[in-house]
């Protein structure tokens, strides 16, 4: 591999990468603000020029290309006035209004001020202020916050596929804005909010929740379709707060959905049921778990038995049904469910260009190799159903006339239909693992404890198969 | 060996001692200044630096806390929970500002932290309840000692 000189060592890096990434790849910083990894090059900050020698003036790290004995200095003289000077620039029009913004302590302007900048202002003149347009449900923008990146404007139109942001004006009047000020159209927006490297796009639902340096971040896997995506839960005191994209360059790169973003809403509902319960004619009684899964047995005793497995279980939990399957109701057929339409992984395709994909379970692809058929219609010999789900997969529909149990997330409306309800776990309350739609096995991680009287499949599954009572249908 | 020493019939009395002893004791009962106070109705002067009790300060009837969560961050004992909230005259305030004072060990470096200059330490001392809540907002913006 070629090799060039960064701060005085010797930096190993593939031809065709810019300085920014060689440098990286040596544990060496340049600070930056317009650069992303995941979009078109721009230079327009300036933060990142550094001197080369040979080179008369600074070169922008993110624009140019490391070369096979260069010579690049990020810590010296020039390179770091010139950092003080960009700062300067930047912030002389900056609110600095961090006790009141969200991005403040994720904040690259915050970052860099503090590391590269000066604690000083020598300013006195009145600050920049622009009116505010509403962005719609998504993003909030504070435009005073704004330093002109253009990296939502790059995002818009090369990752998003839309063309909403755009900058109106020029120079120290620019203002970046959608078209028409309309509210934004596309299903990523809460990716702007991740990449303002400032606090002018931040996220409405996470608005004033939580500082951002109280979160405890879990490394997951989003469960909203089966493409797998990574990203990250930010919970504190058993609370989720939000989900961000975690890197990674084979599936989502560095962007998510919203679907997926605030899919975690469901399994903090008030309306989730955390405790086992029977339905009587005047609606839910909640019960103790020992009584409910012998009411839960009684339900099913005698009858003839379909297993419907929701596609969002992991493969542990499928495995664990399966096996419960082969001991106690050896007679059922036993089939998977999730999105209405998509049977197989043969129906699950791209919904758009970007990352959505038709099947909305992660786990389509796991169960179907587990040998799990999708579930199409209700057959007519059968009396009872075992509904096995997350809290992803919907309900299928025509499945009335039966006796039904419940095993897994439900919301209070939904968990009428049962006679008897056992609440389980969502995505983010177990470990497991999941098959994306090309076969990829990734890890989900338990980011909150399990809430109310929720317990895991495998406990149920193990309470059910030991608890020794008289209908006997084990 | 102890030796014991023979003393005298007036010395085996003690008597001159006694009255020597009571001679300091009276001096310093009646002469000397005192260095107690008669509490309720008189009060000690404590320095400027002192911290007591936690109050709110606020500008025009607005409170001073944007609630940036720089008092919790900081606070050794996780004695502050603050909620924050939006209102059309102030886009971010506390809409819940409670300071559990049990937990608190008076280390003043909320007031430290604090951007907006909005939680101080006043010099009220006298903390001593029956029962002991935890202060919210509207109590600790009435709250200002001699400040």
């Amino acid at each position: 591999m070629p090799k060039c000189i960064i701060d005085g060592r010797e930096v190993e890096f593939t031809p065709g990468q810019n300085l920014i990434e060689a440098a990286k790849g040596a544990g060496i910083d340049i600070p930056l603000f317009c650069y992303h990894p995941g979009l078109s090059v721009v230079a327009q900050c300036r933060m990142c020029a550094v001197e080369i020698e040979k080179m008369p003036k600074l070169q922008t790290a993110c624009s140019t290309l490391a070369a096979e004995g260069m010579v690049v200095k990020t810590k010296s003289q020039k390179t770091v006035e010139n950092q003080k000077s960009v700062m300067e620039f930047l912030l002389a029009n900056h609110p600095l209004d961090c006790p009141i913004c969200d991005k403040s302590g994720e904040c690259d302007l915050q970052d860099n001020s503090y590391k590269h900048g000066s604690a000083y202002s020598r300013t006195t003149e009145e600050r920049r202020t622009y009116l505010d347009l509403d962005m719609g449900p998504v993003i909030k923008k504070n435009m005073n916050r704004c330093i002109h990146c253009t990296r939502c404007i790059r995002f818009g139109s090369e990752i998003a596929e839309i063309r909403e942001m755009v900058a109106l004006k020029r120079g120290n009047n620019t203002e970046i804005t959608t078209i028409d000020g309309r509210p934004l159209e596309t299903d990523y927006a809460g990716n702007y909010a991740d990449i303002c490297p400032t606090g002018s796009l931040t996220i409405k639902d996470f608005r004033f929740k939580k500082r951002v340096w109280f979160l405890e971040k879990v490394p997951t896997v989003c469960e909203g379709c089966s493409k797998g995506c990574n990203m990250e839960i930010h919970q504190d005191n058993n609370q989720i707060y939000r989900c961000v994209p975690r890197e990674n360059k084979e599936i989502n790169h560095y962007w998510l959905c919203d679907e997926g973003r605030f899919n975690f809403h469901y399994v903090e509902r008030e309306d989730r049921l955390l405790d086992p319960a029977r339905t009587k004619t005047s609606g839910l009684e909640v019960c103790d778990w020992a009584s409910s899964i012998d009411l839960a047995k009684a339900a099913l005793a005698g009858k003839n038995i379909a297993i419907l497995v929701g596609s969002d279980l992991t493969q542990e939990e499928a495995a664990a049904v399966l096996q419960f399957k082969e001991q106690h109701y050896s007679q059922a057929s036993i089939y998977h469910f999730g999105t209405p339409g998509i049977l197989s992984t043969r129906d699950d395709a791209p919904e758009d260009r970007i990352l959505k994909r038709k099947s909305k379970t992660a786990n389509l692809n796991g169960l179907e190799k587990l040998g799990i058929r999708g579930f199409s219609k209700l057959s007519a010999d059968v009396t009872g159903l075992l509904i096995i789900r997350g809290g992803r997969a919907t309900l299928p529909a025509d499945i009335d006339g039966v006796e039904k149990v419940g095993i897994g997330v439900f919301m209070k409306d939904q968990a009428l239909m049962f006679s008897v309800i056992l609440p389980g776990l969502s995505f983010a309350e177990k470990d497991g693992t999941i098959l994306n739609y090309e076969g990829r096995e990734q890890r989900i991680r338990r980011a909150l404890q399990p809430p109310g009287q929720a317990k895991g499949l495998s406990e149920i599954l193990m309470m059910w198969a030991n608890r020794k009572t008289s209908h006997g249908a084990a | 060996m102890l030796l014991k020493k023979k003393k005298g019939f007036l010395q085996e009395l003690y008597l001159i001692e006694i009255i020597k002893g009571l001679m300091i004791t009276m001096k310093n009962m009646l002469f000397a200044p005192k260095v107690t106070i008669q509490f309720p109705e008189e009060r000690r002067n404590y320095s400027d630096r002192y911290r007591g009790m936690h109050y709110l300060k606020a500008t025009n009837g607005v409170e001073n806390c944007t609630a940036c969560m720089l008092c919790p961050t900081v606070c050794p004992a996780e004695c502050i929970h603050i909620e924050a909230g939006e209102r059309p005259d102030k886009e971010k305030y506390p809409v819940k500002f409670e300071i559990d004072l049990l937990r608190c060990c008076f280390c003043g470096m909320c007031e430290e932290a604090c951007p907006k200059d909005a939680i101080k330490l006043s010099n009220i001392y006298e903390m001593s309840t029956t029962y002991r809540e935890v202060y919210d907002k509207q109590f600790l913006l009435e709250q200002r000692g001699n400040k």
